[in-house]
């Protein structure tokens, strides 16, 4: 997995999400994104889907493929990496 | 144009009220007035459910926030409100002081909780179908759509038993995430209806005063009067929330920008959703 996409990801949550004053050098890329990590929520995690489809092309089919998905800003980056083979 | 928004009451305790003047100040109120103690959420006498503890601490951070922002001298023109985040609502507008605010949110939780006692009830809370695929569902179910946040943010309120089959069937139909809470009563559905002789007497003790600055509804979208909010009280707990109706008529009276006052950001998320379908 690149660096590059690991980025990218980053700076698609900040997008996305509209959080002010993060930059991605603010997000660790294993930290979970929900509860004690980012402190996302559902909601975010539907705009996360959302803006994955927009911005790779990559979509989340089902509730339980979201849940692998979003465990970290890495297994989104590698989820996009596998699919987008 | 700066609406103020107020949440309602939260799914779950997100924080302490912080340990400053207002916040001493509030739990003070709290603990005198509807005798719950916001440091340890321990009732401080006979008290009432977990859930009405919840709604005392949405109030009490609503009305934290509100201090605050009185003392940043924020301009608000505009005030709104989501489900139980009416009571705060009133303080921001004028209608009540802040004690007597407490009170009825207690009043009316108490009385809302005595629905409990009698069958087990529960909320759920799916995110990802849209209105079209889970009015149907809710149907079948024999459950009620009770807030209507976005077009793929919904809660529904009805009997546990069928909230939760509800909530998997709507998993299995495609939804992002459905997930059930038990609450006291199916709030924002006509079952509040069995108790609302006792809800309209408790609305009915209370002087409400005109609101200084514009309070928008959340059922029509409209400004309350003063001779509106009695009723609205009550109407409010058996009709939906329609906070994506409420939003869209807030920008559209001139609103620009949006502070949550309250635990959460939930309907800042909300708001979000709903710009970025807007292309905003």
């Amino acid at each position: 997995m690149t660096e590059e996409m690991i980025g990218k990801v980053k700076q698609m949550i900040i997008g996305s999400l509209r959080i002010e004053g993060m930059t991605p050098a603010d997000i660790d890329s294993d930290a979970p994104l929900f509860g004690a990590g980012l402190g996302l929520d559902s909601i975010d995690a539907l705009q996360l889907v959302v803006a994955m489809e927009k911005e790779f092309g990559v979509v989340v089919p089902d509730a339980a493929t979201g849940t692998t998905v979003f465990q970290s800003v890495r297994t989104m980056a590698a989820y996009i990496m596998e699919q987008k083979k | 144009m700066n609406c103020l928004m107020f949440p309602g009451q939260p799914l779950a305790f997100a924080g302490k009220l912080p340990q400053d003047e207002d916040g001493a100040a509030i739990a003070e109120m709290v603990a005198q007035r509807v005798f719950l103690d916001l440091d340890t959420l321990a009732w401080l006498g006979e008290g009432s459910t977990e859930q009405v503890k919840l709604q005392l601490y949405g109030a009490a951070m609503s009305l934290y926030r509100l201090r605050k922002l009185r003392q940043e001298a924020v301009i608000v023109d505009l005030v709104a409100e989501h489900s139980m985040g009416i009571y705060p609502a009133l303080v921001a507008s004028g209608v009540l002081p802040e004690g007597e605010v407490l009170e009825l949110t207690f009043r009316t939780g108490v009385c809302l909780a005595r629905l409990g006692k009698v069958k087990e009830y529960a909320l759920a809370c799916v995110v990802g179908l849209s209105e079209g695929v889970l009015a149907p569902l809710s149907a079948t179910y024999g459950v009620y759509m009770a807030n209507y946040n976005t077009s793929r943010h919904f809660l529904l309120a009805g009997e546990r038993s069928r909230i939760e089959q509800l909530a998997a069937a709507a998993l299995a139909g495609g939804a992002f995430s459905a997930q059930s809470y038990p609450c006291d009563a199916p709030l924002h559905t006509p079952l509040i209806a069995e108790i609302a002789g006792q809800l309209r007497q408790i609305v009915a003790d209370y002087s409400y005063a005109a609101p200084r600055v514009p309070l928008i509804n959340h059922i029509d979208q409209r400004p309350l009067a003063a001779g509106d909010i009695a009723e609205f009280l009550l109407r409010e707990l058996t009709l939906p929330v329609y906070w994506e109706r409420t939003y869209l008529a807030l920008r559209e009276a001139g609103a620009i920008t949006f502070i949550e006052a309250g635990a959460g950001e939930a309907l800042k998320k909300y708001n979000r959703w709903i710009d970025s379908e807007a292309g905003r």
